[in-house]
C-alpha cells in the first residue's frame, strides 16, 4: 500500500514514498486515482508543488503539463511522465510499476492486447558499460526500448566519430530505422554508456502486429513521426 | 579553447574566449543551450563535466543547490574552460533560430542614474556599439568590482538601440544595486551579455496583451508597450496592464504609462487604500487596493479570448498570477510568457 484514499485531497495531489525511498505522486480525479513519477522530467522539481485541476498536472517551474490519466505530455512538455498501475481496495491505494514499453514515448496508451503481444515480441537484453549495440552499416532489423541505464550514439567511424546524442529515460525508443521502410542499415553506432537493460523488438514483426490493430498503429506512427521530427528539428523548427 | 557539448539529440562544438563563461560562448556560437537567469540563481544551465577542467567563478552561486556535485555537475553560466572541454547537457539542444537577435558581449558606460522612488532608480547606459534586441528581453550585467552578474530588463525599445535603459531596485546587501546607489556609478564601464530571455513581444503576435508586473518587473513591460504602441498594435488589440506596488510612494513610470492612451492600465496598491485625489491626478490610470494578481483576476474575468500574458516581478507575484491564468482563466501554458531571472 502506498497511501490511503483519505490522504489524497479531492482533485488534489499527494506525494508518497515507497519502501526503498522512491517517491511517487498520487492524484485523485473524481472517483479515480492515478500515480506518476514525483518529479518533473525537465529539472527534477517536485510535482506535488505544481498545479492540478483534477485532470491536467502543471509543473509550476516551466509550465510543462501532462494528462494525469496517461502521463502523456501536453502543451510545452517535452517528455511524458512515468505512470504507475493503481488499484484501490477499500481505502488503500496500491501501485505497481509499468513495463518500459508502456512508459515509452511510442507505445503508451495503445490497445491492451496489442501492447501485450508487443511485449511478447520483446527480448530483454543487458549490456555492460562500454559494450557496443550496433555500428554503422549493420542491419537495422530491430528497435530498442530503454529500460534502465544510458545509451550513447555516434555518427561516423573510428577516430572521426562524433557524439550524436544519448538516451537516458526509461521507455525511450531508439534504432527506429527498423520501423521505417527503406532504412535497412544503421547510420550511427550505439553503445551502452552505463550498465543498461534494453528491450529488443523486431521491427517487421512489430509493424505486422500494428497492421492488425490500425487504431494502435496510427497512434504509434503519429508518435514515431513526432519523435523523428524532434531529432531532426533544426534551426527555426521550434 | 574548444568546447564540445553532448546534448540529448546531438553534439555542438564551439570556441570559448579565455575566462568566458561556457553558457555565453555557446549562445554566441548559436547553440540554444538551456538557461533562464544566466546569472547563477535558477540552475537551468546545469551540465556535467565529461572531460577537461573548469573554473567556477562563483562557488557560492545560489543555483548550485540544484546540482549534484558528486556527479560532476556545474552551472554553465558561472564556469569557464581551462583548456579543451567535453560536457554533457541532459536536454535537447537545437541551433538558435537565425531570425533571433545575435547574442554576445556588449559594452557600455553608465550615462545617468535617476531616482524614480526612494528605492528604485532608472539607469541609462550608452552602448559602445548599437545592439539589437526584442521587446521583453534582458541583459546580464556586471559592474566593476562586483562579483557575479545580475539580470535587468530593457525598458526602452529601439532597433537598433544605441542606449539601454534599466530599472534597478535597491536591495540591501545586493552587490550590484549597492554599487549603483553608491553615487560612483555614473561614467563607469559595464560589461553585459545578451540580449537574453524568451518572454518577447513582436507586433506580428496579433493577440490581446495582458501584462501583470510587480515592482521593477514593469521594466520589460515598458519595452513591450513601447514597441506595440509604435507599431500601431494598440489600435487593433486590447492591451491591459496591471502594475502592482505596495503604496503610492513606490509608484514610478505613471507618466509614461498614462502616455499609452490606448492601453488600460491598473495600478494595484497592496498596502494602502487608494488615496482620494490620485485618480484626479492620473485620469488615464485606474487605481485599486489589492494584490496585483487579484486585481488582474477581477478585471479580466470573461476577457481572456485570444490573450497572451506577460508576467514579471517578485517570484510570489509571478507564481500567483500563473495560478490565476492557468487554473481559473484556463489559459494554455503557451499563452503565458515569463523569464525566471530574478
Amino acid at each position: 500500500m502506498i497511501c490511503r484514499t483519505s490522504e489524497v485531497p479531492a482533485n488534489g495531489l499527494k506525494e508518497c514514498e515507497l519502501d526503498g525511498g522512491m517517491k511517487l505522486l498520487v492524484a485523485n480525479s473524481g472517483s479515480e486515482y492515478f500515480a506518476v513519477q514525483a518529479t518533473c522530467p525537465h529539472q527534477e522539481v517536485a510535482l506535488c508543488e505544481g498545479m492540478y485541476d483534477g485532470n491536467v498536472l502543471t509543473c509550476h517551474q516551466h509550465l510543462w503539463q501532462w494528462d494525469i490519466r496517461t502521463g502523456a505530455a501536453m502543451g510545452m512538455a517535452e517528455a511524458p511522465l512515468e505512470r504507475y498501475d493503481v488499484s484501490v481496495e477499500g481505502d488503500a491505494i496500491y501501485v505497481g510499476a509499468q513495463g518500459a514499453l508502456n512508459v515509452g514515448e511510442l507505445f503508451s496508451g495503445i490497445g491492451a492486447a496489442t501492447l501485450e503481444a508487443l511485449a511478447r515480441l520483446a527480448r530483454r537484453e543487458e549490456f555492460a558499460a562500454g559494450q557496443a549495440l550496433y555500428g554503422p552499416g549493420d542491419r537495422a532489423d530491430d528497435f530498442f526500448v530503454l529500460e534502465s541505464g544510458r545509451v550513447e550514439f555516434r555518427l561516423g567511424r573510428g577516430e572521426n566519430a562524433n557524439p550524436a546524442g544519448f538516451m537516458l529515460k526509461k521507455g525511450e525508443v531508439f534504432g527506429w530505422a527498423a520501423l521505417v521502410d527503406g532504412h535497412s542499415q544503421r547510420i550511427a553506432s550505439a553503445r551502452a554508456l552505463e550498465d543498461s537493460a534494453l528491450l529488443r523488438v523486431n521491427g517487421k514483426q512489430a509493424l505486422q502486429l500494428l497492421e492488425s490493430d490500425p487504431a494502435s498503429g496510427f497512434i504509434v506512427m503519429r508518435r514515431l513521426s513526432a519523435l523523428i521530427a524532434r531529432f531532426l528539428a533544426d534551426a527555426g523548427a521550434k | 579553447m574548444r568546447i564540445q557539448v553532448n546534448a540529448r539529440n546531438r553534439a555542438f562544438q564551439f570556441d570559448a574566449l579565455p575566462g568566458e563563461k561556457i553558457l555565453y560562448a555557446g549562445l554566441r556560437a548559436q547553440a540554444a543551450l538551456p538557461y533562464e537567469c544566466a546569472t547563477g540563481t535558477c540552475g537551468t544551465c546545469k551540465a556535467r563535466l565529461v572531460e577537461g577542467r573548469i573554473e567556477d567563478a562563483w562557488p557560492e552561486a545560489p543555483g548550485r543547490k540544484f546540482l549534484k556535485a558528486d556527479r560532476g555537475e556545474f552551472l554553465m553560466c558561472q564556469c569557464s574552460a581551462q583548456g579543451d572541454l567535453a560536457i554533457e547537457v541532459a536536454s535537447f539542444v537545437h541551433p538558435a533560430d537565425p531570425g533571433e537577435s545575435r547574442v554576445g558581449h556588449v559594452g557600455g558606460s553608465v550615462r545617468s542614474v535617476r531616482p524614480l522612488t526612494h528605492d528604485v532608480s532608472a539607469v541609462e547606459v550608452t552602448l559602445d556599439a548599437p545592439c539589437e534586441f526584442e521587446a521583453g528581453q534582458f541583459m546580464a550585467v556586471s559592474a566593476p568590482g562586483v562579483v557575479g552578474m545580475r539580470g535587468y530588463s530593457m525598458v526602452n525599445f529601439e532597433q537598433p538601440a544605441r542606449r539601454l535603459d534599466f530599472v534597478v531596485k535597491r536591495k540591501p546587501g545586493g552587490g550590484f544595486s549597492e554599487w549603483l546607489f553608491s553615487g560612483n556609478a555614473v561614467g563607469a564601464r559595464l560589461e553585459m551579455f545578451g540580449p537574453l530571455g524568451k518572454a518577447t513581444f513582436h507586433p506580428s503576435a496579433g493577440k490581446n496583451i495582458l501584462c501583470i508586473a510587480g515592482g521593477s518587473g514593469i521594466a520589460g513591460m515598458m519595452s513591450i508597450l513601447g514597441r506595440a504602441a509604435a507599431a500601431g498594435c494598440m489600435e487593433r488589440h486590447d492591451f491591459r496592464v496591471f502594475f502592482g506596488i505596495r503604496t503610492l510612494r513606490d509608484a514610478f513610470f505613471l507618466q509614461e504609462l498614462s502616455a499609452f492612451a490606448k492601453a488600460q492600465v491598473t495600478i494595484a496598491l497592496s498596502e494602502e487604500d487608494v488615496p482620494e485625489l490620485v485618480s484626479k491626478q492620473w485620469p488615464g490610470l485606474r487605481f485599486e487596493r489589492g494584490l496585483v494578481h487579484e486585481a488582474a483576476k477581477r478585471a479580466m474575468a470573461g476577457r481572456y479570448q485570444d490573450v497572451r500574458a506577460y508576467l514579471a516581478g517578485p517570484p510570489p507575484a509571478v507564481e500567483a498570477s500563473i495560478r490565476v491564468l492557468l487554473l481559473e482563466a484556463k489559459l494554455t501554458a503557451d499563452c503565458i510568457r515569463y523569464d525566471k531571472f530574478s
